[in-house]
């Protein structure tokens, strides 16, 4: 009855623009994704000011001129439609979610801008783009989503933290993740696991409440953020409610994940084979090599028999690694009124990572709500409850831990192959800390893997309350004061339980480790914003304030000696002793004053400018107050007249140059730096001692990134075409360096914090997104971004030549030396295998040969071109900076292909021109009683032969790199990657009938399903020291990366 | 749906209460202190000398300092110990010592470095302290002021003393004219003096035994607790510690001279000044709990409270238990085990070697307390005071042979009481007897090493097969990079 009525209405109103000469064309919005109708979609004719907005059930009604004319559909999140009609009436159109470059706001620090007013440099990724992934946090989804933006997943280990890098490395000794701030908080990054599992924050932010994530790159752009943003920010903004109708969407997916690129290792024959032949070799060299009880006749290992009388043949891959399953649901309701919106959620996922024992478990809540209290009032509130919970055993593969002796991801490795899993009992076969030796007279020290998988428990279980609360008041036109008070407050607990059986328990007699962790943070931001157009100028300005703090508390204790370790297995249950541990306070606060004005005049020239002065009171006290500042302009050329009347001006819709210069201060540096200090500890049972600790700086002051950026942004054909192309020149001042100081001096920790040096990051960043094919039954979008970048140290502190990186504590494979790109790779040059006698040959520091036989006492080093008695080679005296570790080109390719109701998406990611330290290989051909990569077949065994490995002498650690880094490890890390590839599938809307539900799609998905590149290791995109600055990409016994495959659909009721 | 605010707020005072209201809390909150955020778990540095009860427990942090696991309170004995004979490496690992072992370690090597570093923390936080101490002075007493910077002094000297033995040629080879160590006695805190070139081992020396000295007259005789009297440095203990440095020098005259302060002409030898020493009837004893005897001149505490850290106990690397086995004893014909003058009736054998297994063989539990590893690990013993005195006698020109052999029988004596040593008629013999008797009875004692290089004698290396003389460089660790990286003139 109501249609007929609008109809009649809509008839009358025909009429009666007929007789105006004028007729009214209605239909309905909706979108393309879901089908549902879409509120407050603006419809404009083309050309002129005539426009309304759509109502709640996405309908409109509009105006318009006879004949041929042109209607424009745009709102935020979708891609801008225009459509010609000439004499319907009627007209349904259907808008696609825009999830790419170009959209129509950006959200920055203390606001929103709209794309087309914003002159600085971001990116924007929406929500969709990421949600469908089989990941922990949404930093993970971003791979090759944005310019300017590089993301390694550092392994395979599950919420391990990826390593974001916005334009380039910011700092050196300060950390380089770019600031993250969700709905207005700046939120903890990094890792909160004190033990073996990884716990990033950002896994806490379900992935599927996040509308979108603005990447603001530029000095321009981050100024608003300053006193942490050299590094750049994401801005997460999570969903709200739309006008209309309640929607309730719920996705699930379900995968599998499997361990990829494992490399390939020496069977059981091959293994005896290969250490026999190193025993007999190195009893060759000297007779005294071996003892006389770890060998008979020349040879050490010897098979093992199984029960059934067959050979034992281990795979002890299969003890470390599975096939795992993971699932995960999401269900929200949004919906609202004109005055009130909401947006609920709840999330459940459970992911099994391919390592055993390896889980993520998280569960989310979410309310957000707007409310329009008054016509000068807004309101909003969102409140989250996260509780993630991360598990895994002793990877080896967090930072810090590539040599732990219990790393599961070494000992899949090392493990002989001859020895057996099981006793003939059916128990674990081990004896003192390790694998039990059987026959072999040389034992093995590798702990065994199964009994850390299944009796250690590393738990990390972070619950956290996420709100914020804030206001809008105008108070005169164009004059209103906003404010915004968020509050994030987590706790942690960490739980360790080693076993006392095997592992790192062991000689603990069983040890267990809790601790909690208390944070709380605050930020309360407010501003005063005047916004105002007098004609063709338009004014913009605000002043503000931002006040953080963040206070972390924790404790804990250690308890050792469990008793009777056959019964508990819990921090909880009865030990020996316990200790603290754990124990830490700390806080840190910011207080910042923000001013900004922008002016455009006809949507054609604009120029805007920021100052701010930020307060840091992790710096030292007179030189905690630091001032910034930065400006734009920019200048719209398609809306000037001579370029509207030109031939190209109907095709290029918007044509724009901007140029942004500032200085942003980086005080991410933690607290306490001026003060000179003491710590506590004990002497003996309980003799209270204070130790001097901490070296302070007294005038510690703000670090200074410079940045210029000069872009140009164009939209062509009705935005079936847009580009942005950006140059940068990001420049950092006055570096707060960890000057390393002589160990001579005593200085705690062998370093000062200094404000010395200087680096730079220049490049150039390419967006091209667009539609190449469009027709009413099959699409494709394309969007393909490209950076290139060039990263150098200009100065380090005076005296010192070079910082030196080290993995694990125990090896220094990297150095940062100036001149060159940072965190290089510090090795020793190796000039292949001498073919007349199988040794190999390093460089000295001058070039010269020097050839090594292990066993060969005093006269192990000789010179390969006279034979004479060589000095010693060493990291100190001979290692050389043997390449960078920072891309200096990578990207992404991402397409999305639509026929029918089919989809399909892929996204390749590309990095390359850095190299890797890939010591992982050193482990592999150690000549110790390890297991070998088969690559160790290629040794060398007679004369004249060339090859790459050295010939096999037992105990050699130095030939190979285990010893000190030779650049025989060293290679290029360049690849391509399909990253993700979906094909989904949207259910005909005809078959619902009755059934309630709107749409379905259902997808099929492969993560990592390919990779092309020439790198041996595991996998080019690893980070063995995480996020760290200094000691960047290297694989030092990491567990791999995975391949994984999910189902998934997307129902909407 | 009006859940915020009621409609009675229209008033557009409101927007203005709202509005002032924000002000007023933006002006509030910015009070003088919100950007002052001070430790509260560290002392700043002004507050570190304020009382006497702090500054006693600065003294402790000193000795703690010394007791690090990467130094005195583990690494450096067990570095001495496993590059020689007596112990075979069983699991190859480099981080537990392999590479020291085969005499292939590295400059870059993290463990060397670490033993470096420790030492020298030591040194300047000794340094730091006694700037602090000599500005504070006023709080405390005379006495109680001199017999801390004597305390301070003390660790000083024991810690270059560490260090030059095993970063350096040994003294007698060229009467300390070898590249030493660098000599810092000034507090560091800047960036500044990173470049300090390294003094002779003679002038380390000159420095270890100036400190030595002037510990010496300012140690207190005594403390009030067994506890204190073996983990606190009196008198005795720089008494007992030059003894060890003047031999390292061949300087027997004054061994003697420093020795005879503190061991009798004749037996019984019992030291009865200031504080009592004798050997321990059973040698159990002095490694069991609670460690303190009299025979521990000095030794370093540990607790369940305050345990050394992971790979760094002895007890880890020697004993089975929930020791790893690192090392095994080495049973082969040139180790101590297999000599004949350690008889299988010798309670340090029947005490304290047992067979682990025939396959991984025999180990030392000398240091019996496993997880979490509380032994006190010895730094001087009463027994190397006497051996050291009966060296001297044995060696010097007219020495008195007699009490050197009774010195040497004393220790022998106490673990196997029908031990005949038969005739030792020359100094040279005697000599003989004692250094044998010291690798019985300081076997993972940490001497080993030191008292080959004392000699310059070559180290029978089993871990690189074959003899190291003095004048190869494995015989010596290597500089650590952590040093010449930022200070290249200490390498020379």
């Amino acid at each position: 009855m109501k249609k007929r009525l609008l109809l009649l209405v809509a008839n009358f109103l025909f009429c009666f623009a007929l007789f105006a000469q004028n007729r009214t064309v209605t239909g309905v919005v909706a979108s393309k994704e879901d089908g549902l109708p879409l509120p407050g979609v603006s419809v404009k004719l083309r050309g002129s000011n005539v426009g309304v907005s759509t109502g709640s059930n996405g309908r409109f009604s509009l105006s318009v001129p006879m004949g041929t004319i042109s209607l424009e559909f745009s709102s935020v999140g979708y891609a801008t439609k225009t459509m010609t009609i000439d004499k319907q009436q009627e007209i349904n159109v259907l808008l696609e979610a825009d999830s790419k470059a170009l959209t129509e706001v950006v959200v920055t620090g203390y606001g929103t801008v709209a794309k087309k007013d914003f002159t600085g440099s971001a990116s924007r990724v929406t929500g969709d783009a990421i949600k469908d992934k089989p990941v922990q946090s949404f930093g993970q989804g971003l791979t090759g989503q944005a310019a300017g933006v590089n993301i390694i997943q550092p392994n395979g280990l599950l919420n391990n933290p990826p390593v974001i890098r916005v334009r380039g490395i910011s700092s050196i000794s300060l950390n380089s993740f770019p600031l993250v701030i969700v709905d207005g908080i700046p939120f903890p990054t990094g890792d909160v696991s004190s033990n073996s599992s990884a716990n990033n924050p950002l896994g806490d932010i379900n992935p599927a409440d996040i509308e979108s994530i603005d990447i603001l790159k530029d000095a321009a752009s981050t100024a608003i953020y300053g006193s942490r943003a050299a590094a750049g920010v994401l801005v997460i903004t999570t969903k709200k409610g739309k006008a209309g109708s309640s929607k309730i969407t719920y996705d699930s997916w379900v995968g599998s994940i499997k361990a990829t690129r494992l490399p390939e290792l020496l069977n059981a024959q091959q293994y005896m084979d290969v250490k026999n032949t190193a025993v007999g070799n190195a009893l060759q060299v000297n007779p005294a090599a071996i003892a006389a009880n770890q060998h008979v006749g020349g040879k050490s290992f010897f098979p093992n028999y199984n029960p059934d009388g067959s050979m034992v043949d281990t795979r002890w891959y299969d003890e470390v690694y599975r096939t795992a399953y993971s699932q995960n649901h999401n269900v929200n309701i949004s919906g609202g009124s004109e005055k009130t919106s909401y947006f609920l959620s709840g999330g459940l996922s459970n992911q099994k990572g391919f390592l055993k024992a390896n889980s993520f478990k998280r569960y989310t809540g979410r309310a957000n709500l707007t409310h329009k209290a008054t016509d000068w009032l807004n309101l909003n509130l969102n409140m989250a409850f996260t509780n993630s919970d991360n598990n895994s055993p002793n990877s080896g593969s967090v930072p810090g831990a590539a040599f732990n002796s219990s790393g599961l991801g070494r000992i899949a490795f090392a493990l002989s192959p001859n020895l057996a899993v099981r006793n003939a009992n059916g128990t674990y076969n081990y004896t003192l800390n390790s694998v039990g030796s059987g026959n072999n007279l040389i034992g093995t020290s590798w702990s065994h893997p199964s009994v850390i998988v299944e009796k250690d428990r590393n738990i990390s279980e972070t619950t956290r309350f996420l709100t914020n609360l804030g206001a809008e008041v105008k108070i005169i036109d164009g004059l209103t004061v906003k404010s915004n008070y968020s509050w994030d407050k987590s706790y942690t607990e960490n739980i360790r339980f080693w076993n006392p059986f095997q592992g790192d328990g062991y000689s603990a007699v069983g040890s267990a480790f809790n601790s909690l962790i208390r944070r709380n943070s605050w930020n309360w931001i407010t501003t005063l914003q005047y916004n105002k157009s007098f004609g063709d100028h338009h004014f913009n300005a605000q002043i503000g304030s931002d006040f953080q703090n963040a206070r972390t508390l924790s404790w804990g204790a250690s308890r050792t000696g469990l008793l009777d370790p056959n019964f508990f297995d819990n921090y909880q249950g009865t030990f020996a002793n316990i200790v603290a541990a754990g124990n830490s306070i700390s806080q840190i606060a910011f207080e910042s004053y923000i001013a900004n004005a922008s002016y455009n005049y006809k949507g054609r020239y604009y120029l805007s400018g920021n100052f701010r002065r930020d307060g840091n009171s992790g710096l030292a006290f007179k030189n905690r107050w630091g001032n910034f500042g930065g400006a734009s302009i920019a200048w719209e050329i398609a809306q000037e007249d001579f370029f509207k009347n030109s031939a190209i001006g109907t095709k290029v819709s918007s044509l724009r140059l901007r140029a942004s210069y500032g200085t942003v201060g980086n005080g991410n540096v933690g607290p306490y730096n001026e003060f000179t200090t003491f710590g506590s500890g004990l002497y003996g049972a309980s003799a209270l001692a204070w130790a001097f600790n901490q070296a302070g700086n007294g005038v510690l002051s703000w670090e200074v990134t410079k940045q210029t950026d000069i872009g140009l942004s164009a939209s062509l054909f009705s935005n079936r075409l847009t580009l942005e192309v950006d140059y940068f020149n990001k420049h950092v001042d006055n570096l707060i360096l960890g000057v390393p100081q002589a160990a001579s001096k005593g200085v705690p920790g062998n370093s000062i914090l200094l404000n010395v040096g200087s680096m730079y990051n220049r490049g150039f960043e390419f967006a091209i997104s667009g539609s190449p094919v469009k027709t009413d039954r099959f699409s494709w979008n394309a969007n393909l971004n490209f950076t290139s970048i060039k990263n150098k140290v200009e100065r380090l502190a005076s005296g010192i030549p070079n910082i030196i990186g080290s993995t694990g504590g125990l090896e220094s494979a990297s150095i940062t030396e100036a001149g060159k790109s940072v965190s290089g790779i510090y090795a020793v040059r190796t000039k292949g295998v001498n073919p007349a006698n199988g040794r190999r040959i390093f460089l000295d520091a001058n070039g010269r040969e020097v050839q090594y036989q292990h066993h060969a006492g005093a006269t192990a080093w000789t010179y390969v071109d006279n034979g004479a008695v060589a000095p010693v080679i060493t990291a100190a005296r001979d290692a050389v900076y043997a390449g960078n570790t920072m891309p200096t080109w990578y990207g992404g390719f991402n397409n999305t292909l639509n026929y029918g109701n089919f989809d399909l998406a892929l996204n390749f990611t590309f990095t390359g021109g850095n190299y890797i330290y890939n010591g992982s290989r050193a482990g592999l051909l150690d000549q110790r009683f390890w297991n070998n990569s088969t690559e160790i077949l290629n040794a060398w065994t007679t004369p004249g032969q060339v090859t790459k490995i050295p010939k096999v002498i037992y105990g050699d650690n130095i030939s190979n790199g285990s010893s000190f880094p030779i650049s025989d490890n060293v290679e290029k890390g360049d690849f391509l990657r399909l990253q993700t590839a979906t094909l989904g599938y949207k259910l005909p809307t005809s078959i619902f009938g009755r059934t309630g539900i709107k749409s379905l799609r259902v997808y099929g998905q492969v993560t990592n399903a390919f990779i092309i590149t020439g790198y041996t290791g595991v996998d080019p995109e690893i980070s063995s020291n995480g996020n760290s600055n200094l000691a960047a990409g290297i694989e030092r016994n990491s567990i791999p990366q995975g391949r994984s495959f999910t189902f998934g659909l997307s129902l909407g009721l | 749906m009006n859940i915020f605010f009621k409609k009675t707020y229209h008033q557009p005072l409101a927007k203005f209460a709202i509005l002032a209201l924000s002000l007023t809390l933006i002006v509030s909150s910015c009070k003088k202190d919100f950007l002052v955020a001070e430790p509260e778990l560290s002392l700043i540095n002004e507050d570190a000398f304020t009382s006497p009860e702090r500054i006693l427990a600065q003294v402790n942090g000193l000795y703690a300092t010394a007791k690090s696991g990467a130094l005195f309170g583990g690494r450096y004995l067990i570095y001495n110990d496993i590059r020689a004979e007596e112990f075979r490496v069983r699991d190859f690992n480099s981080n537990t010592g392999a590479t020291v072992h085969n005499a292939t370690v590295q400059s870059s090597d993290s463990n060397l470095g670490n033993i470096w570093t420790a030492g020298y923390l030591v040194i300047n936080r000794v340094n730091y302290f006694l700037e602090g101490l000599e500005k504070n002075k006023a709080i405390l007493s005379t006495a109680v002021y001199e017999n801390y910077k004597a305390e301070a002094k003390f660790l000083r000297a024991y810690a270059y003393f560490g260090l030059v033995q095993i970063f350096a040629k040994p003294y007698v080879l060229n009467n300390g004219a070898s590249r030493g160590l660098p000599i810092r006695l000034k507090a560091e805190l800047t960036e500044e003096n990173n470049t300090l070139k390294s003094s002779s081992v003679a002038q380390v020396y000159a420095q270890v035994l100036n400190d030595l000295n002037e510990a010496e007259q300012n140690l207190p005789n005594t403390y009030g607790t067994a506890l204190l009297r073996t983990t606190r440095a009196h008198k005795n203990t720089a008494i007992a510690v030059k003894t060890r440095v003047y031999l390292a020098m061949g300087n027997y005259a004054k061994v003697l001279e420093e020795g005879n302060k503190i061991v009798p002409q004749t037996a019984p030898f019992q030291n009865a000044q200031r504080v009592s020493h004798a050997l321990e009837a059973n040698i159990v004893t002095v490694f069991t709990a609670p460690f303190t005897t009299s025979e521990s001149i000095f030794s370093l505490p540990m607790d369940a409270t305050n345990p050394p850290g992971t790979q760094n106990q002895l007890g880890f690397y020697f004993n089975a238990g929930n020791g790893n086995l690192e090392y095994v004893i080495n049973t082969t014909g040139f180790g101590i085990y297999s000599d004949p003058a350690w008889p299988a009736t010798d309670a340090r054998r029947t005490a304290f070697i047992l067979q682990y297994s025939a396959s991984i063989g025999w180990y030392t539990k000398k240091y019996s307390g496993t997880a979490p590893f509380v032994d006190f690990v010895p730094q001087i013993r009463y027994a190397e005071v006497l051996l050291n005195v009966a060296e001297a006698e044995a060696l010097i020109a007219g020495g008195n042979l007699v009490r050197s052999r009774a010195l040497l029988d004393a220790v022998r004596h106490r673990s196997d009481p029908n031990y005949n040593f038969g005739t030792l008629a020359t100094g040279a013999d005697l000599e003989k007897a004692i250094m044998t008797e010291r690798r019985i009875e300081f076997l993972a004692e940490g001497m080993r090493y030191n008292n080959l290089a004392r000699k310059a004698e070559p180290i029978l290396s089993i871990g690189a097969g074959s003899l190291i003389q003095v004048a190869d460089p494995r015989y010596t660790l290597p500089l650590p990079d952590v040093e010449t990286y930022y200070n290249p003139a200490a390498e020379w």
